[in-house]
């Protein structure tokens, strides 16, 4: 095995941990190594073996040759004690530390009164296989940790948010749910973005909140099923988090099927990951994406996995548009600025033109959160205004009802529209981003189908 | 773009269209919809097809959609469940002509509410072909229409008398003493006998000394019996007048000199026109349009000072002011030489110039805003002397904020203008002294205007919007019934003229502007209380012509201006201007007028009165 990197910070938000062991030292498996400055949470070593460098932002571990399957066991606690010792955070992938979302430090006053706990199930980066193909191994545990989470949280309801297509491991859960009423489950329609936090709120409860609001507003916490997973598995086995589930796809040799890898040591390189799912593809590819295709980045072939990175995506090669106008629209499901301009650089465009969807805010972070995921509010101007800056192409990082409204007047227009998820979405053979033909709402009756007119297929 | 519920009810009798896919079922709201701002862009580009279109107001009370349907598609009666039937549309669009026949006061066309996204399209053919687009949506994100003028016959105010019985006061007066000059020599002294005026040609020589930057000044005398004369961008033109004793501006009485004006020209060493946006050079009489108030008049001597100035400094704020200083320095001398020579049997005409106040009467403010953006854009206020340089404080040294004069001061040449912006409507020195708005509203019995504010406009956005809110700030403090805001040029001060407008129109003060728009220089941003506007335009394609103050403010366009506040005032709807630019809705007002006064108006001759130039062939008409 390749030498390991666990990055002192592991998610996306909070702080860098400090390390708390020295070069030179030898560490075990599932042994704590950093622990938080700020907001964060504890991070293991995911392997056995000797600490041979510690840089500012990492240390980096050289596995033994052999493995141990165990792990060392946390601290033994309460429940949410258990869930911060083994340094659990959202592996959605923003990261956030899970027991800051359960738990407001007051003992007689949980953080919801009689609420719910959401777990996200979406799946929503197109693409993805890997929380699916867990909780169909083992519905269980989903359920078990549900219960878990809502006793610290003072959940009185679970809702298990999931897009209607996954019919086989709906079907096991609701064998399951029939004897457990505390808990239901919601249909999702496949379209992105689904999984967002307050779009599963809003599909889950019927609640918009504004998006300066988090999901206590509306009396829920929202949390990833991977990290339901995590926190029962450090109940049930007191394991740290340090091993992840990981979607492969894409330029990979052998076919665009994804390859699912369960229980990654956290810190194992891009490169080692794509080798084990058989190396690029011969043709070659455009980008290697650390995460979804909406929401991810480019990123080295060196770097490393952490506890909230979801997927490695290998995309197609990218066209040459020989430096021609790309007019970039922002919003705030897609990437932000700079991952446009990356990509039309990558496309050898010029950027000619910027435009913000209107629903775009900008947080006092910087970021942008849609005011109403999914629904859109309309982009014949910006369309206007990237013809008027003289753009042949327009590229857009929508969600699939916005896309839509871009198609029906971009190429009108003569704009031709690129998505940024296109060479992703052809590497993986899930059809492009552009006009929208299924309902955005499904019947919660697995029975009664909907409204599936499809999307084009790839190319 | 969805557009809010306040949108949609402004909106309730444009075409309701989606701006989103929107599934079968679902409950028509605001944000559904497109924002009705910015159909004509889409018709216009073959996006949209309004045919048979439901209105908004109609779809707004609980209609729901019967089929799924994509973006922009217009809400027709086959795709609903129901619709509430049309308001009745009689009083809504009173044609022009009509109104005309029923009332005295007619609704008239003005500039179109603010849009959320268009272009404006600048087309300047200069040897090379340049095109601009500017991006609507500058500052308040709206965006313009062509202008359009239009006033109402306002006349419901000829009965209003009758509950004001209050006298016309008179304020301060002045006399103005005219001197005939029939013969200009330049010699070696400068002196007036008889109705000639002797020149000393070195004083300009002098001028040019005392100016580091000017390499050059002379002087030569162009007469009416030959106006063919090649001659640089004209930069001012500038009445030769004096105060008597110590008076000041506005007050007392000023010697002026008839038949003669100072005509102020430069060109850099490399020979760049000292001018911006255009420049008027060539033959005078094909460059020319003359009576213009800021223009020669025919007949009229001109004494040309020429200056060349270092390389580069045409377009930086130190070269025009050289500039004008050295040609003061000749003109201080005339002006002393008047008050030396000139006695009272000289005189040709007295003018006795009364500031009236009419309490009871509307009261109205005129907001002048003059270019202040620094580089060649200043304006000198209030010299000692009329149009002077000394004792005057450039604006852009002020700050631009809003300064307050009264109409005498206008008329007594408080204002020395550097303005270099477009030929064809900047208003030069000679503008204010006979400025037609100032003239007209203080012969108009119906209103009683309190007083003149100039505004400079500078150059950074955010310093537009400072003055602006000043200005805002000085108009509520008046307590006015209606203003008046006028600019010259176009682009870059439509920021603030439009800034302008919204700061005294949000406080509920009725605003009229005037600005040459037309085709070329259509507002770059606007606001809803840009809705009345008087186009400055004379030319015949609408454009920046470079003849010389071609489309400055004209005592015709004062009136319809007056009349269109007086509308205003009186709770008129000032009814929006056709899409593209016509001169159709300004003949219609000046038929309004006419018919509701009972008067002919005289409207001034354009460039086409001028033999065609050969760059005017080459780039315009």
């Amino acid at each position: 095995m390749e030498n390991i990197q666990m990055l002192l910070k592991q998610g996306a938000v909070g702080k860098p941990c400090a390390p708390i062991v020295a070069v030179g030292d030898k560490v075990k498996r599932g042994q704590l190594i950093a622990t938080p400055t700020g907001l964060g949470a504890n991070v293991h070593s995911s392997v056995s073996g000797e600490v041979i460098d510690i840089t500012e932002d990492r240390i980096i571990i050289k596995p033994n040759a052999k493995q141990p399957k165990t792990f060392e066991k946390i601290k033994k606690g309460s429940n949410l004690e258990m869930i911060k010792e083994a340094g659990i955070i959202g592996q959605g992938g923003a990261g956030f530390p899970t027991f800051i979302k359960i738990y407001n430090g007051k003992e007689d006053k949980p953080v919801l009164d009689h609420g719910y706990i959401l777990v996200n199930a979406s799946e929503c980066e197109p693409g993805l296989a890997h929380n699916i193909a867990q909780i169909d191994a083992d519905p269980e545990m989903l359920l078990r940790g549900i219960h878990y989470l809502m006793e610290i949280a003072g959940a009185d309801k679970g809702i298990i948010a999931i897009k209607k297509k996954h019919r086989e491991t709906i079907e096991k859960l609701d064998a399951l749910l029939k004897d457990d009423p505390a808990i239901e489950r919601h249909l999702l329609p496949d379209i992105y973005p689904m999984g967002e936090e307050r779009a599963v709120v809003r599909e889950c409860l019927g609640i918009e909140l504004e998006p300066d609001k988090l999901p206590s507003a509306a009396n829920a916490v929202v949390i990833n099923s991977e990290t339901v997973y995590s926190c029962a598995k450090a109940i049930e086995e007191r394991k740290p988090l340090i091993d992840k589930n990981i979607t492969v796809r894409g330029m990979i040799k052998g076919g665009n099927e994804a390859h699912v890898f369960m229980d990654v040591p956290v810190g194992r390189s891009v490169q080692a990951l794509i080798d084990e799912a058989g190396g690029f593809d011969e043709r070659g590819y455009g980008e290697v994406i650390m995460g979804g295709s909406f929401t991810g980045k480019a990123c080295e072939l060196g770097d490393p996995i952490t506890k909230a990175t979801g997927a490695i995506l290998v995309t197609r090669q990218f066209r040459d548009l020989h430096g021609a106008k790309v007019g970039i629209l922002v919003c705030a499901c897609g990437g932000n600025l700079e991952r446009m301009e990356d990509l039309v650089a990558k496309y050898n465009g010029t950027v000619g033109h910027v435009c913000y969807c209107k629903q775009a805010a900008e947080m006092p972070n910087g970021t942008r959160k849609c005011e109403r995921p999914g629904n859109c509010p309309g982009q014949v101007k910006n369309n206007l205004e990237f013809k008027k800056a003289g753009c042949e192409y327009i590229i857009i990082g929508n969600c699939s009802d916005c896309s839509n409204t871009v198609m029906a007047s971009g190429p009108k227009m003569g704009l031709k529209v690129m998505h940024m998820t296109d060479l992703a979405m052809m590497a993986v053979g899930h059809p492009l981003y552009r006009t929208l033909k299924v309902s955005k709402k499904v019947s919660q009756d697995l029975n009664v189908v909907d409204n599936v007119e499809d999307n084009e297929t790839v190319e | 773009m969805s557009i809010t519920a306040e949108t949609a009810k402004q909106h309730a009798n444009d075409p309701a269209v989606l701006c989103c896919r929107a599934e079968a079922g679902t409950e028509l709201t605001p944000a559904n919809f497109e924002d009705p701002a910015i159909f004509p862009d889409l018709v216009d580009s073959g996006l949209l097809n309004l045919d048979g279109a439901l209105k908004l107001g109609q779809v707004l009370n609980g209609s729901k959609l019967t089929k799924t349907v994509d973006s922009l598609t217009p809400i027709t009666p086959d795709i609903v469940d129901k619709y509430d039937a049309a308001e009745e549309e009689a009083e809504e669009a009173p044609a022009v002509e009509e109104a005309a026949v029923e009332a005295p006061v007619a609704a008239a066309p003005a500039f179109a509410a603010p849009a959320a996204g268009g272009y404006i399209s600048l087309h300047i053919g200069e040897g090379k072909n340049i095109d601009i687009q500017i991006p609507a949506g500058i500052g308040g994100g709206a965006v313009a229409a062509p202008v359009a003028a239009a006033p109402a016959a306002a006349a419901a105010a000829a009965p209003a008398a009758a509950e004001e019985t209050g006298e016309a006061v008179v304020v301060r007066e002045m006399t103005r003493k005219h001197y005939k000059i029939d013969k200009v020599v330049l010699g070696d002294e400068t002196k007036i006998e008889g109705t000639t005026l002797y020149v000393r040609k070195a004083a300009a020589t002098e001028g040019a000394e005392a100016q580091k930057l000017v390499h050059s000044l002379e002087l030569d005398v162009i007469t009416p019996d030959n106006y063919h004369v090649y001659s640089e961008t004209v930069m001012d033109i500038q009445p030769i007048a004096t105060k008597e004793d110590d008076y000041e501006l506005g007050e007392g009485v000023t010697r002026v000199l008839d038949g003669v004006v100072m005509v102020v020209t430069g060109i850099t060493e490399e020979g760049v026109q000292v001018g911006e946006f255009g420049s008027s050079e060539g033959y005078i009489d094909e460059n020319m349009m003359w009576g213009r108030p800021g223009a020669v008049d025919k007949g009229e001597i001109m004494i040309r000072a020429h200056a060349v100035i270092d390389n580069k400094k045409n377009m930086e704020r130190p070269g025009p002011i050289a500039i004008h200083t050295a040609v003061d320095h000749v003109t201080q001398e005339i002006r002393n030489a008047m008050k030396k020579d000139l006695t009272d049997d000289m005189v040709v005409e007295t003018q006795t110039m009364k500031q009236v106040r009419r309490p009871g009467k509307k009261k109205i403010v005129i907001v002048k805003e003059i270019m202040g953006q620094g580089a060649m854009h200043d304006n000198f206020l209030f010299p000692t002397e009329p149009v002077g340089v000394l004792g005057a404080k450039p604006n852009v040294d002020l700050g631009n904020v809003p300064v307050a004069a009264n109409p005498l001061e206008v008329m007594d040449g408080c204002i020395h203008a550097l303005t270099c912006i477009g030929p064809a409507s900047k208003e030069m020195s000679r503008h204010y002294w006979r400025e037609p708005l100032v003239y007209e509203a203080i012969h108009d019995d119906d209103v009683d205007l309190v007083g003149v504010i100039f505004v400079g406009s500078p150059q950074a956005n955010t310093d537009k919007f400072y003055v602006s809110r000043r200005l805002g700030q000085m108009v509520e403090s008046m307590n006015v019934d209606g203003a008046f805001v006028t600019t010259e040029g176009f682009g870059n001060n439509h920021v603030d003229f439009t800034s302008h407008i919204e700061q005294i129109g949000k406080r509920g003060v009725p605003v009229v502007g005037f600005s040459f728009c037309a085709v070329q220089g259509a507002l770059v941003t606007g606001n809803k209380y840009c809705d009345a506007m008087v186009d400055n335009n004379k030319s015949m394609s609408g454009i920046e012509n470079e003849v010389l103050a071609c489309n400055t403010l004209c005592h015709e366009d004062a009136i319809r201006g007056l009349a269109m506040l007086k509308a205003k005032m009186a709770g008129e709807t000032i009814k929006a201007p056709e899409r593209q630019y016509t001169h159709a809705v300004k003949e219609n007002n000046v038929e309004l007028i006419e018919k509701a006064y009972g008067t002919k108006m005289e409207l001034v001759e354009n460039e086409q009165s001028l033999p065609i130039s050969e760059k005017r062939k080459a780039k315009y008409d």
